[in-house]
This record gives structure tokens, sequence and C-alpha cells, in this order.
């Protein structure tokens, strides 16, 4: 198992290290001079120049490269154009919004496609499976906007206890210094009544960024487990008597899980760029505002420093599912030929 | 009878799929005395399974129906018990003995684990209660009485770990676990090595004994019934037609479908072995192979660094002359399909050299003209035929590769489809509208469509059933005769190859370990492994049986215990 682990470890950093060199590649690619932008169009060339010297944009390419790859390792991903502050500051102060509604909306998606996709594979072509069938077309279908954007809608006319903007109502007076995220920080203090609102504030974001994956999570589940109820074993094993509970959801769900598990860690990439368009559509403070405004103001730091917080997301939520399919799964290990 | 364990009176059983409903038991009746062997035999498809899992309560109803019929166990019928009091039969009362001895494991739980579940929920259901120590202590018993040892490490393993001799002494274990009464067990040991399906059978056989327990054997393999059995019940299409004590039936069995099964097992020893000779008495050497080794990497740790090499080939020498049916005997592991594997260039050789109709094998390797040389058919015509295809796509894709037009292509098949057999009609169908023979024609015919000379043949008949297997022989041979082609015959059912083959090698661990005529091999074994091979295959006959090799239990022992793992 360690092995396991160690080899993942050094795969993640190999495929982080190569985004962060593509990444840097790709902005030195784009055309536009970064300098001339930082100072808009009225700077003179001379200005210009000077600030080419300054932001290191003469050097030669590999010194660049290098300069920013040992910034990188201490954490300093360089100034932001639009807020003149160190990147590093803004995502930080931005990132756990976007951490608590992405992990909310994992939560979400796990809590409702598996149980969902089980019920779907023991009652096979019964009504619940072909309701579950339509409520997962309807979430494939639709992209995170529309159904974001609807959802608003209904929340502003019908349900009102759901508000349609923001992370929390600003009248609260709280602050969320332990985790940084508010439904965490609001059980751990025991303040139920902004826990409540947190709730309330979340819920609508996390169904229109969930229901996608809700929908093909909850079919890939009910494949699965249809495959793995095929298994001689499961045979036996209620030939030799054991409770119909077991078998489902101790043996067959175990085994099952796996296909859901690692399109979950594939989905993630997707829910991050969704969180982007959700994220705006309902104000949330997160990391998707900031990420548009750079993007559009060609600050080219402040992408760079976006798109690596988002890549490490992915890389170590898939870390973290490759860990979770070796314990479940102890064939993924022994192949690997780490010890047990 | 008031003695009987179990007793079947008149099922029937029916399954209804979109609409249609097809009888699959028609008044089915088997009874079992206690203490009594009693075998359910039949082909695939003849309702076996159905049954074996009406008795056990794992039918899924629906699609099955339960049209009619009892099934008293110890004198209740179990159609009318309630699921609870029918749980608690399971495993206590009734216990089964799967086929697959990898498929009918949990793939990710412990051997301890599984069996302690299934000690664990007996006990829950039964009302008693034992601590993990008691439980451990059960299964360690249990372990020891199918001759397992090691036991902290058996238990410690996942299935995959074990080999499959130890899988199936496992779940022997298993089935036991709760002190059944009666055991019923699904063609045990059949997708194990000849050798070890003969450990298996004999430790069920004493086990049944010692332990004075009932058995239901189902199997479609006679021999094995004739080591198994005190009765027979013969099941075909879903009715039993006809029932009688072994010796009866063996000595003269009365239903047609009877007799044709007995006749189509091919015989081992006796007068009714037909021996193949070489027509061609040109000694041309067409394949030759001196000193040809294979080994594969084994790759561990953190780096993935080759650590050692797994040798599946080692040293092999061979000839084969126009006109041969030379097999390939071993059992799984012995190296016999890598060989074919470098033969057909789909592997490279780590040493050695070939000559293929006088060319080295890696100067026309590449050629197309070697395809036209030598092709294969694959033992599992099921998964080695496209299909998403139909048959004349199937069969115009090597054509098309060769430069046949499309007019030529459509007059190949067609005369293709004649060459085996099949109505040109069946061109349109896709596989899964065949019979498994039929579909088994169809590999044959995509082997033959560019006229080679040589044809592997991997296992070609050992995934169809008996009587089906005999008509796959006779066309073999026919087309052998009609095109003047060799074979090199891969299979690990010796008595099939004693009939078919000319010529034949015992490969063991890698290495040819005899060769000759296969009349000579099979008269006067020279190895002890050969021996050993030849006395384990399942006879239908007590002539038979004593014309086997005689090998003690210690020879037995020495030259296989090398073979197992763990």
């Amino acid at each position: 198992m360690v092995t396991y682990i160690l080899k993942r470890i050094v795969t993640l950093f190999l495929v982080f290290l190569g985004l962060a060199i593509l990444i840097f590649v790709i902005a030195r690619i784009v055309p536009g001079d970064p300098a001339r932008i930082a100072l808009g169009p009225l700077a003179s060339a001379q200005q210009v120049e000077e600030m080419r010297q300054e932001m290191g944009l003469n050097d030669p390419f590999f010194i660049q490269l290098w300069n920013y790859l040992t910034g990188l390792a201490q954490g300093d991903l360089g100034k932001s154009l639009l807020t003149s502050r160190p990147v590093i500051d803004d995502i930080l102060g931005a990132l756990p919004a976007t951490f608590e509604l992405v992990l909310f909306t994992i939560f979400l998606q796990i809590t409702l496609s598996i149980p969902l996709g089980v019920l779907a594979a023991v009652y096979r072509d019964s009504w619940v499976d072909n309701l579950t069938r339509i409520i997962s077309l309807i979430g494939v279908v639709t992209p995170g906007f529309v159904l974001a954007i609807i959802l608003q809608l209904l929340a502003s006319y019908q349900f009102s206890f759901f508000p349609v903007t923001g992370r929390i109502d600003p009248g609260l007076n709280f602050d969320a210094d332990i985790t940084r995220l508010i439904l965490i920080d609001s059980l751990i203090k025991g303040r139920s009544d902004v826990f409540v609102d947190a709730f309330s504030h979340i819920f609508l974001p996390s169904i229109a960024l969930a229901a996608a994956g809700i929908g093909q999570v909850m079919r890939i589940t009910r494949s699965a487990m249809i495959e793995v109820s095929r298994f001689d074993f499961i045979e036996a094993s209620r030939a030799y008597g054991i409770p119909e509970r077991i078998v489902t959801f101790a043996y067959m769900l175990r085994i099952a899980s796996v296909a859901p598990l690692t399109i979950l860690g594939l989905e993630f990439a997707s829910l991050i760029g969704n969180a982007f368009v959700v994220e705006f559509v309902f104000s949330w403070p997160g990391i998707a505002s900031y990420g548009v405004r750079t993007i559009l103001q060609k600050d080219l730091n402040a992408v760079i420093g976006v798109v690596l917080v988002s890549g490490v997301f992915f890389v170590f939520a898939n870390l973290f599912i490759d860990i979770l399919l070796g314990i479940i799964d102890p064939r993924h290990r022994l192949r690997e030929g780490g010890s047990k | 009878m008031e003695d009987n364990i179990l007793d079947v009176r008149n099922l029937n059983i029916s399954f209804s799929n979109y609409g249609k409903t097809s009888k699959v038991l028609r008044g089915v009746s088997i009874n079992v005395s206690r203490g009594e062997r009693v075998s359910l035999i039949g082909q695939s498809g003849s309702g076996k399974t159905v049954t074996m899992r009406a008795i056990i309560g794992t039918l899924p109803t629906p699609p099955a129906i339960i049209e009619s019929g009892e099934i008293l166990y110890e004198n209740q019928n179990l159609l009318a018990l309630s699921r609870l009091e029918r749980n608690k039969i399971k495993g206590s009362g009734i216990s089964i003995i799967l086929q697959d001895p990898l498929l009918s494991f949990n793939p990710v739980l412990t051997i301890l684990r599984q069996m302690e579940d299934i000690v664990k929920y007996s006990d829950v259901r039964i009302g008693i209660s034992r601590g993990h120590e008691e439980r451990k202590k059960l299964i360690t018993e249990t372990l020891r009485k199918v001759q397992l040892s090691d036991h902290e490490r058996l238990l410690n393993s996942y299935p995959i770990m074990l080999s499959g001799g130890m899988r199936q002494r496992v779940l022997i274990g298993m089935s036991l676990l709760n002190n059944p009464k009666l055991l019923i067990a699904d063609e045990p040991g059949t997708a194990l090595d000849v050798t070890t399906q003969k450990e298996i059978l004999d430790l069920l056989n004493s086990l049944v004994k010692d332990e004075g327990l009932s058995l239901l054997f189902i199997t479609h393999n006679l021999g094995v019934v004739r080591e198994m059995a005190d009765r027979i019940y013969v099941m075909q299409n879903g009715e039993i037609v006809e029932t009688n004590s072994r010796e009866n039936i063996f000595k003269k069995p009365e239903h047609q479908y009877t007799i044709k099964l007995m006749e189509s097992v091919p015989p081992l020893f006796g007068d009714k072995v037909t021996d193949v000779k070489n027509t061609n008495s040109e000694v041309d050497g067409i394949i030759s192979v001196s000193n040809l080794s294979k080994s594969f990497p084994i790759r561990t740790g953190f780096f993935n660094r080759i650590t050692s090499q797994n040798h599946a080939v080692k040293s092999v020498n061979l000839v084969i002359n126009s006109g041969d049916i030379y097999g390939l005997a071993g059992e799984s592991g012995s190296g016999k399909t890598t060989i074919a594997k470098i033969l057909l260039g789909l592997y490279g050789a780590t040493s050695g050299t070939i000559k293929i109709d006088k060319l080295n094998l890696d100067e026309q390797v590449e050629l197309k003209s070697y395809r036209k040389l030598i092709q294969i058919v694959y033992q599992n015509p099921g998964s080695s035929l496209n299909r998403k295809r139909t048959v004349a796509q199937i069969l115009s894709v090597p054509l098309k590769f060769s430069g046949y037009s499309n007019e030529m292509i459509k007059d190949r098949v067609s005369e293709l489809l004649q060459m085996v057999d099949l109505p040109v009609s069946y061109s349109a169908m896709y596989p899964h509208e065949l019979s498994g023979g039929q579909k088994q024609r169809v590999a044959i015919a995509r082997a033959l469509s560019l006229e080679p000379k040589i044809l592997v043949l991997d296992e070609p008949t050992s995934a169809l059933d008996v009587l089906i297997q005999g008509t796959v022989i006779n066309l073999l041979h026919r087309l052998k005769k009609q095109l003047g082609l060799t074979y090199i015959f891969i299979s690990h059912d010796l008595s099939l190859m004693r009939n078919f083959c000319n010529k034949i090698a015992i490969m063991f661990k890698g290495e040819i370990c005899e060769a000759g005529n296969t009349k000579d091999i099979f008269s006067n074994p020279q190895h002890l492994y050969t021996k050993a091979l030849i006395s384990s295959i399942p006879v239908i006959s007590d002539k038979e049986e004593n014309l086997k090799p005689k090998v003690t239990y210690e020879e037995r022992s020495a030259v296989l215990q090398n073979t197992r793992k763990i």
C-alpha cells in the first residue's frame, strides 16, 4: 500500500510540473504584450520597455521559466496587474468559497447518485428504474448555467427560502476562521442560524453544478451493480444464506463503486470549469469572478495562478480517488506490484 | 421413500422474457437418499443449472416462473416455506459448490472475511452467538478437512493470490462451514487442469464418505460421473430422459440421447481408438523450431524495474512435417499457447530459430505472404468473432487486406461457407444468431480464407458441447484432406488428442518433456509427468481405467508439487 501511494504521489508531482510548464508556455505564446496591457494604450514605448525590463520579459525564455518555477516552489505567483496585489493572496482569499461549493456539490453527487443508482439496479426495469432514468437524462442534457438560471427564477418567485445570490447573509456577524468553510465552521462554533443560512445559499448553486454528474454517476452505478450481480459469487453468497442487504451493500456496491468513483474523479475537471459559470450566475464570491476578470484583462500572472490552483484541485482529487480505489479493491494495488 | 433427503417432484419451470414464455423444465423428478451420490448430467442449456437454482432458492423470479411441482427437503416443501424459514436451510441444510473457482469468490475480500461472513450470518439466523476467535477456529478446522495448511497466510490472502486448485478447495471448505447435509456441486473442477481436477474429485468423494453427506453432482462430463455417482439422471431439453444406477447406465444405456453422449466421448484406450496417420510420407519439416525460448520480464517495486524473468518457454525443439496433425498438450501455463503465438509472429522469441516453409520466421513475418502461410483458430468463437459484424463481413476482412475485389470477395465468402457446411444464406447473420458450433465453423472459414498451408488450432473444441465437438473434429479432418493442410493442435484434452493427432508433444513448465507418435506416447509413456497426466483423465469404462499407466500417490505428488503456487 505504501509503494502504491508513493507511486501515485510521484506521478502527481510530475503531472503538476508538466501543467505548470505548459501553462507558462501558453501564456508566453498568447498575443499581446503584458507590459503594454498593464500600462494601457496611452503609455509611451519608453515606459513599456521599462516595464518589460521590470517584469523580466526581456530575459531569455529559459531564465524566465526558471525564475517562474523557483518562485512557484516558494508559493510566489507574481503580482496581479488587476489588483496590484500578490496573486497568491487574491486566490487564497477567493478559494474557500469555491472549495466549499465544490465540496458540497460532490457531497450531493455521492449521496444522491449512488443510492439512486443502487435502487435502479435492484428494482431494474420497474417504475423506480424508469424514474431515475428520466432524472438522470434531464440532469445530463441541461447545461449547468441554464439550470442555474431556472433555479434562480424559481427561487425568486416560488421558494423564497433560497436566496439567489451570495454566500451568506451579510447581516449575520460570522467569521469563518477555523477551516474557512462556513458550513463547517458554523457547526464547530454551534451557530445553527448561520448554518441554515449558509445552507440555503449554497443549495441552489450546488444543485445546478451537481446535476450533470448526478445523472452520469447514477447510470454508471446502476450498470456496474447489474454487472456485478451476474458474478457467480453473488449467487454463492445468497445460497450460503448471507442476508440480502449485506450482499447488496457490502459485497456488490463495494465492487460496483469502482466505476462511479473513477468517473467522479474525472468529473472534477468539468466541475471546476462549470463552477466558473455557476458562480457567476449566483454571484458566488469564489475564484470564478476573479478568474473571469483576469482572463478578460489578460492578467497573465493571475490566469496562470487560477489554472494552477484548479490543476492542484484536480490532481489531488484523483490522488484521493486512487487511494480510495486501492483500499476498496485490493487488485488495484496488487497489480501495481506494491506490498499488501 | 422415507429416507429421501431431497425429493424433487414433477417440477415445471418456465422463463418469460419480453412477453415470450418458454418452458425450461418439464416434469423433472429427482430424489437423493441419505448418503447417496447422485449425478445430473446433460449438455449446456439442458436445464441442469435451473434445477440447481430452484433447489437452492436462487432462481430469479421473475423472469422464472415455477408453474408446478414440489421440492421436498427432509419432507418439507421448500417452495411452500416462508422466506425466513427457507433461508435457515441455506448453507446449513443444503449447500453448494460452484463451478469456476475464481468467479465464485468475492475478489475484494480476504478469504477469512468471506468464510467468516458465512458463519456469522448463519449464526444470526439460527440465533446463536459466537465470537471472532471461535469462528476462526471453526474455519481453520474446516480448512484442515479440505487438506489445506498454512492457514494464517491463506486466510489473509485475496482470491487472486491463490492457485486454482487451492481456490477450489477453499470453495469446498466454504460449503462445509455450516455442516450441511446435502451438497450440490455444479461442475466443480471442470475449469481446472486434469491433474488438479482429479485431486478435487478424490477429496470430494472422501468428504462425502467421512462426513456422511449426500451429494447432487451436476456435470456434463461422463468420465467424471463415473467416479462421482451411485445413481445418474440424464437430462435433455429440460426433461429427465433416463435414470439408472451408474453400472447400468454405463453398461447398457437405453435412451437414444444417453447412447449418443457415450459415443461422443473420445476413447483413451481400447479398440475404439482411432489411430491417425500422416498420409504424406514426405519428411520436409515445414515447421522446424530449434532451441526456442521465451521469457517475460516481471516488473516490481517503486521504479518498475525488471526483478525477475518468467520463463514461459524453455529451449523447445519441434519438427512438424506437411500433413501432420501435431498436438501440443499440456496444462494451463505450460507454454503451449506462447509457442503458437510465436509461430504466428505475435510474440518475438527471446532466443532460438524457427524455420517455416524453409524460410526463417524473422525474414518473412512482416510479409503479407506469411499470413497466407499460417493462420489460427481460437478457443472461444464467442469472443474471437466481432459481434457487430455479419458473417460475410467477418469473412471478408482478411480478403480485403490481400487485395480481393468486391466481386471476388462475394464468391469467396460463399465458397468458404460451403466448405464448412454452412448454408450461404448465413452470410447475412450476426454471430449471436448462430450456435456455438456454427460460430466455430465461421472462425475456421475465416482462418482458411487466404488458403493457408498451416492452421494453428488453439483448443478449437473446448468451448463446445461433446456432441458438437465431434462434428467440428470431423469437419477438420475433411478440410485437411481436401486442402492438404497441416495442423498444430493445442489442447489439454488428451483423450481427444489421442484420436485426432498423429504426433504429440507433452509440455510441462515450458519444456517439452516427451514427444513422438501419439500411439507410442499413450501406450508407453516415459516421463513421469506424462504418466500422471494420462492417469488423471476421467474415462468411461473399467477396461480403459485398467489400461491407464499406474502412478503411485508419492510419484504423482513428487512431479506435480513444483507446479503449485504458494
